[in-house]
């Protein structure tokens, strides 16, 4: 039998588990791709993972059914993520953001042989994610990678809609700044 | 070309799919005459992609190992909350109980001739009960195995390890236990399971408890390349569904 989201939260707010089952399989790899934006490692968005439907478990009575549970799922889940990246950052010796974020300008760009190695796109890319704020980047990811409308983004995150809309600007901005060299190194075929 | 260039607010609001119908066509109409302007549009465009393109897919069976971490989360959180090394009871112990329950039941119940429907009908529910002591056993070792890994890919260099090398020890005595039983059983998944955490486990059991930054260094490879955290979780999953599906 199929359940929709409200159908299965409601009867997972009444203590129905496969109901909450059904919720976790079916959105469980779109929270990991917003944690993995967010965290930058597979390890950290699999816990983040399984704490946001922890929370979201706990916090199911108070989701108004009105709601886009997904869209109320990515609020908890990117909460979670910068709960994660705090407690990361406090432990690790590891340079916070807005340290990667000033190493960034002397970075020159990557040379051709940089290109071979797949993985240096995505350390790029992560490293451009870290360098923008957290509400910046929970805006930028919430639009446009999980379809989120800028009236959800308000709500999620607490913003104005001015707010939000120049949190995205200053992300889509940042972002492509920091990843042109690759931009155009992908488009000459380099 | 008359029209001003759209600022960079009103391309990417336009980009987005926010901007205003009038803007929306303003901003269309002079970008097929702005090379400038569609080539910024085009940047954007590809950073994007290439940001969706950086993220990994999860693996087969992610869904299902999540649900579990879940369930457990919440069906044990108190208990995890409180989790302390020094709380867990000595696993070999408890593995050279399980161990002697689950061969004596096997070689006494299942290998001799039986020549009784009733008789077998008793020995094959003997088993079945045993084999759920091993899993729930098994369920307790990884649990113990994933806090271990856990602790040594976040324990921070300068920590000493004086308290997971003992429990590496003990761990390693009771998965060579284990190992055994699940070979004997033909439970080879598990097996195999045990035999790719050994080695791991082994390095911190015999380690000094200052390890040098190098070895911790190889554990922490050891653990994300071959992605142990994950396998430990999905094969804590399977015996625990095998526990529930022998109830």
């Amino acid at each position: 039998m199929h359940l929709d989201d409200a159908a299965a939260v409601a009867l997972a707010a009444r203590g129905d588990e496969d109901a909450f089952r059904v919720l976790v399989e079916r959105h469980s790899r779109s929270v990991f791709r917003l944690a993995f934006r967010m965290t930058g490692t597979a390890e950290d968005a699999e816990d983040v993972v399984q704490e946001t439907f922890v929370r979201a478990y706990r916090q199911l009575a108070r989701f108004e059914s009105r709601s886009n549970f997904a869209t109320w799922l990515y609020r908890i889940g990117f909460n979670c993520a910068i709960d994660h990246l705090r407690s990361r950052n406090d432990k690790e010796t590891n340079p916070a953001p807005e340290v990667l974020d000033r190493l960034a300008p002397a970075v020159t760009g990557p040379t051709s042989e940089d290109l071979v190695f797949a993985g240096q796109i995505g350390a790029r890319v992560q490293q451009a994610l870290n360098g923008l704020s957290e509400q910046e980047r929970a805006a930028f990811l919430m639009r446009h990678y999980h379809g989120c409308s800028i009236e959800e983004i308000c709500g999620a995150l607490g913003l104005k809609t001015n707010a939000a809309k120049h949190s995205i600007f200053r992300a889509v901005k940042k972002m492509r700044t920091e990843l042109q060299p690759l931009v155009r190194m992908r488009m000459e075929g380099l | 070309m008359d029209r001003p260039h759209p600022t960079d607010d009103e391309l990417i609001e336009h980009f987005c799919g926010d901007a205003t119908p009038s803007a929306r066509e303003r901003i269309e109409t002079h970008m097929r005459e702005c090379a400038q302007c569609q080539r910024a549009w085009d940047d954007v465009a590809a950073a994007l992609t290439m940001v969706n393109d950086a993220v990994p897919e999860p693996p087969d069976g992610f869904e299902r190992v999540v649900w579990a971490r879940v369930r457990q989360a919440i069906e044990l959180e108190p208990r995890r909350s409180i989790w302390t090394w020094r709380a867990i009871v000595p696993a070999g112990a408890l593995a050279a109980a399980v161990i002697a329950l689950v061969m004596t039941s096997r070689g006494n119940h299942v290998w001799a001739p039986v020549v009784d429907t009733t008789v077998a009908d008793a020995a094959r529910a003997n088993l079945k009960q045993n084999e759920r002591v091993l899993f729930t056993a098994l369920d307790e070792h990884f649990q113990q195995t994933e806090a271990l890994l856990v602790e040594l890919r976040n324990a921070p260099d300068k920590d000493g390890l004086e308290l997971e090398r003992v429990t590496a020890d003990d761990l390693v005595a009771a998965g060579r236990l284990y190992r055994q039983t699940a070979e004997y059983t033909g439970h080879e998944g598990l097996v195999r399971m045990l035999d790719d955490l050994e080695p791991v486990l082994v390095e911190v059991a015999r380690g000094s408890t200052q390890m040098a930054g190098r070895d911790r260094q190889w554990l922490r490879t050891r653990i994300e390349d071959d992605n142990l955290l994950f396998k430990v979780r999905a094969a804590n999953y399977d015996v625990r569904e095998r526990a529930a599906h022998n109830d």
